[in-house]
């Protein structure tokens, strides 16, 4: 017994040992690169190309560019603003829409499905495997003005259906939102809902309750934490998203911040407002996290 | 965690703000020293037809010397716009003087020029308006081009043989002409768009609502609403004329919902919408990607007769980065030469500035059809016609902002 | 008398069940659930459809994407200029997805298997604050991360990435090592520390527990891992587009956005058909082998750990 505590106590030692490269890219590769967003962002801008020309010590730092986002957001020339509730808004419905479709077909699939159980998931997996691009590129073939969907709405040249959904329509870029999304909430739904015990269920019928009793007492409680991980693992990616309005629509009147990110980001002079922007994105991702994360510390082990 | 262990006490706070406090600048040091400073400094030169100038020879990257060949094997590296290059062309060289080509696209030319200018890409050949010819030579990103390699530069029309944005083409060689007006289908608009008054007008009728673009470079589209406007003066530096810009360019988002883009040239021919701004070379690009059972018949482009519209040119420049000088100046060459200038306009529809294609035969020889006649760039359009200039710093950041203002909103 | 009173009684209550039926069988907690199953039937008739379809057309034997003109594989092989085959542009974009695909999973799968190791059984501030901005960088957009690389790349010239390859490969194991590290870490929540430190007790080194002992019982979960990044990478968008050089260094993706943009032939849809294929032949073969793997692990979902089920 005697080797045992050094033994032990070696194995314990290791761990630090093991984390370290992990640790030392995440610091190198995540960190670093957000301190050069803020060198850039509190940073000057060449006076002929009119090049971003970061700062990189913060007692130099000039708050010129944020300021001008900031004050740009709101007020009489706040022309950011309605791009920012834009986004909100189409995030918030997308999500939301995302939610309905994905829970009835995860709790299907999670409690119903019997022997099939394993041919749904799959198919439920698939477009997580089918790039964003290819799907996106779908739509587009099937929204033509001459595509299919036209095509199927007029049922053969019965009706004669002309609608221009790539014309700048928020309901083509939700739709897009929604079709690309579900897929990421789907998943952790349905680990949340396999996970609860059958006998759980069972317990609350034969005690007499109706089947819409036993969802409301039981089932959704149980998969409260599924719901709001599947919302956050949904929701943040969307608030980046750029791709899907610019493909589905391309008229500023569907600008996401994602898009105020992309147009920024290589136009002269303004390469800090693009900073500004990732900076108050990551913020806005960050308040969530934490407020999850302390959530889930005080409930058993966290789980994403 | 423990909650005493989360709270910070006074000690262990300072004590961290005093480690933050000594390494942040340590490494802010160490960064900065190897980091990058401001790339330039003085005053930008701006060129025009009344003010030819002529720029003064690279610093760093020198002329080439005569009599080289491209090494066999080694890659050409292109930087362009999309479509913009005939692939058969491409192929042709490659097979001729056995170098493989690579065509890297951008989406507009400010994109192109921050990563020109951040040297993160090396290209060999970029293909700019003259709106950057200045920035380009003051950043110091050009070779100068040696003209013994370029004898086929005697094939183009004379006045671009000693240009006013470039004297004596010491960095440039002329890629294509083109006019900027409205390209429309007959099938989608009722009406003759060149019979109103202002024809400029339609991008602001709200019957095209959903049913148009314009062109999604903030010079060229917002030099349109300036014209419209009856500001003659596309460059201008007016707080007034800017303020009058402003206004219509955002009434225009607000009253037609337009889709801002480059891809004219398959979304006007698909029926995505039925009336663009264009380029003159897209509309007659357009017609090859009409779907079989449209005629190109409904195809229609309108560019003012007198030529008081947007007349530009794109260019070919040798960046100093590049790997590849020698190659680039032998393709330069190659693209000017008459036959390969034909080839390549019928991939791409834009017009070289060639003697041997002559402007107002286009028609005759099958470059253009009878209904897009008006599309064929003229010399002396050149006389009359308004150019997108390069412009000084404080007013480019004016445009852009009411640009960004503008695309951020619609 | 009294067998026609028995048999109208037996009449009465199979009419009132009759009349019942309905909402009996609405409220009956052993319904099948008709509603669900064909809320999830629509479900996954619209996701795939679309899909379908996209794959159908890159067999049309006209240049139209929308109206079907026949079948042939032009778009593969058949048209010298513009088909998969023979314009270079297309197969280079093809090479290069695959190339980051395997490089970028070859060095995330290791370390994040390492850091999930690390994570969950050394306890502390340090890996606390590394766990969360692990969880960080697995739900941030990518766009943010995306354009932070571009600055620092751009901006840092003396680091040894450039834009092209190997600023995307770096860029990619940052944004995909979270999924290793997750997955890892949720299995090995389940396994608790008694192994490594009884097979320690027993003589090994710690080197050898982790190497005999631990990783062994990870292996379904580093194999699930693997396939995860490989696909998600061969799929990522946003990152390599910002870190793109020139053209030999745009994706699939990447070649779909400019060109779904522009003017695309069906040869288009035949390169992300073919991405398509490659995707699902590496998950076909991950999940066979991960069965095999498996078959002493009786696990709850093995499909669903699979899927990267976090």
């Amino acid at each position: 017994m005697a080797d045992r505590a050094p033994n032990v106590r070696r194995v314990r030692l290791i761990w630090p040992v093991v984390a370290l490269p992990g640790i030392a890219w995440l610091a190198l590769f995540f960190i670093a690169p957000l301190y050069v967003v803020l060198a850039i962002l509190f940073g000057q801008i060449d006076p002929i190309l009119r090049q971003a020309v970061p700062v990189w010590n913060p007692v130099d730092w000039n708050v010129i560019q944020f300021k001008y986002v900031l004050t740009h957001i709101v007020g009489e020339r706040g022309y950011f603003g309605p791009a920012l509730i834009r986004t909100a808004v189409y995030v918030a419905v997308a999500s939301v829409s995302c939610l309905l479709i994905a829970y009835p077909v995860a709790y299907f699939t999670g409690r119903c499905a019997g022997r099939w159980k394993g041919l749904l998931l799959a198919l439920l997996i698939a477009p997580f495997w089918i790039s964003y691009m290819m799907r996106m590129l779908a739509w587009v073939n099937l929204l033509q003005n001459d595509g299919l969907v036209n095509k199927a709405a007029s049922l053969g040249g019965l009706f004669d259906v002309h609608v221009d959904w790539l014309a700048g329509h928020s309901s083509t870029v939700v739709l897009g939102l929604v079709y690309g999304y579900v897929p990421y909430m789907i998943l952790p739904l349905f680990a949340g809902l396999d996970r609860i015990p059958g006998s759980t269920l069972e317990a609350a019928r034969d005690l007499g309750a109706s089947r819409f009793q036993t969802f409301l007492r039981v089932t959704w409680p149980m998969s409260r934490q599924a719901v709001v991980t599947s919302m956050l693992l949904t929701c943040l990616p969307m608030l980046g998203d750029y791709f899907t309005t610019d493909l589905l629509s391309g008229s500023p009147s569907t600008s996401m911040v994602g898009n105020l990110i992309n147009n920024s980001v290589l136009t002269p002079g303004q390469t800090g407002q693009a900073a500004a922007f990732v900076m108050i994105v990551l913020i806005v991702s960050i308040v969530p996290m934490l407020v999850y994360v302390r959530a889930s510390r005080e409930g058993e082990d966290m789980r994403i | 965690m423990t909650p005493t262990g989360r709270r910070l006490t006074r000690r262990s706070f300072l004590a961290r703000a005093l480690a933050a406090g000594v390494a942040t600048p340590v490494l802010a040091e160490a960064l900065a020293a190897c980091g990058s400073q401001l790339y330039t400094s003085g005053e930008l030169v701006i060129a025009s037809p009344d003010k030819p100038v002529r720029w003064p020879l690279s610093h760093q990257h020198p002329v080439i010397e005569s009599g080289q060949t491209p090494k066999p094997g080694g890659t050409l590296r292109l930087y362009n716009y999309a479509d913009y290059l005939s692939p058969g062309v491409l192929k042709d060289f490659e097979k001729q003087y056995d170098v493989d080509i690579s065509v890297s696209t951008f989406n507009d030319t400010d994109e192109a020029l921050t990563k020109i200018a951040s040297g993160a890409v090396s290209y060999d050949i970029y293909f700019p308006s003259y709106d950057q010819i200045a920035k380009l030579v003051t950043a110091d990103l050009l070779r100068p081009l040696n003209h013994d390699y370029i004898p086929n530069i005697d094939n183009l029309w004379s006045q671009f043989q000693n240009p006013w944005y470039d004297q004596g083409w010491q960095y440039s060689v002329p890629y294509t002409v083109y006019t900027t007006g409205i390209g429309w289908r007959t099938d989608m608009v009722s009406e003759d768009i060149s019979q109103r008054d202002n024809p400029y007008d339609a991008f602001w009728d709200p019957q095209y609502k959903g049913n148009l673009a314009i062109i999604d470079d903030w010079h060229t589209a917002m030099a349109m609403v300036a014209l419209r406007a009856g500001i003659d003066d596309v460059n201008t530096g007016n707080a007034s004329d800017l303020a009058t810009l402003r206004d219509q360019l955002m009434q225009m988002g607000q009253t037609t919902n337009p889709k801002v883009t480059i891809t004219m040239y398959n979304d006007l021919p698909v029926g995505q919408y039925g009336l663009a701004q264009m380029w003159s070379g897209d509309v007659v690009n357009a017609v090859y990607y009409l779907p079989k059972d449209t005629p190109a018949s409904l195809l229609r482009y309108w560019f003012p007769t007198d030529g008081r519209g947007l007349v530009d040119n794109d260019l070919m420049v040798v960046l100093g980065t590049g790997t590849n000088p020698v190659a680039a100046h032998v393709f330069i060459n190659y693209m000017l030469d008459p036959a390969v200038a034909a080839k390549n306009f019928g991939f791409i529809g834009y017009q070289p500035p060639q003697v041997s294609i002559s402007p107002r035969r286009l028609v005759a020889d099958g470059f253009v059809p009878p209904n897009l006649e008006t599309a064929a760039v003229l010399p002396e359009y050149f006389r009359n016609g308004y150019r997108l200039l390069e412009m000084p710093p404080t007013e480019d950041g004016q445009w852009h902002e009411i640009w960004q203002e503008f695309k951020a909103n619609g | 008398m009294s067998t026609t009173l028995a048999v109208r009684r037996a009449e009465q209550a199979t009419a009132e069940r009759s009349s019942n039926r309905l909402s009996h069988w609405w409220s009956s907690p052993r319904r099948k659930p008709w509603v669900l199953a064909s809320v999830t039937m629509l479900y996954i008739v619209w996701s795939l459809l679309p899909v379908l379809i996209a794959v159908l057309f890159s067999f049309n034997a006209g240049r139209s994407r929308t109206t079907w003109q026949g079948f042939s594989t032009k778009w593969y092989y058949g048209d010298p200029l513009r088909s998969v085959w023979h314009d270079d542009s297309l197969h280079t974009a093809l090479v290069h997805t695959l190339r980051l695909g395997v490089v970028v999973t070859v060095i995330t799968v290791p370390l994040g298997v390492l850091l999930a190791l690390g994570l969950d059984r050394w306890r502390g501030r340090l890996p606390s604050g590394a766990n969360f901005v692990m969880l960080l960088s697995f739900v941030i957009p990518e766009t943010l991360l995306a354009v932070a690389f571009l600055f620092m790349v751009t901006q840092l010239t003396w680091l040894p990435m450039r834009l092209g390859l190997s600023g995307q490969v770096v860029g990619l194991i940052t944004f995909q090592l979270s999924y290793p590290t997750i997955i890892v870490r949720s299995r090995l929540l389940t396994i608790g520390k008694q192994y490594e430190e009884a097979a320690v007790d027993l003589g090994a080194t710690p080197i050898g527990a982790i190497r005999r002992v631990l990783l062994p019982m990870l292996l379904p979960a580093i194999f699930a891992s693997t396939v995860l990044v490989f696909a998600d990478v061969v799929d990522d968008f946003v990152l390599v587009r910002y870190l793109s050089g020139d053209a030999s260094t745009e994706p699939v993706s990447v070649k779909i956005y400019n060109t779904a943009r522009a003017a695309p032939t069906p040869a288009l849809n035949a390169l992300a058909s073919l991405i398509l294929l490659t995707s699902f032949l590496a998950i076909t073969i991950g999940y066979l082998a991960y069965r095999r793997l498996n078959v002493a692990d009786h696990g709850s979902s093995t499909v669903g750990t699979f899927a990267g089920e976090v």
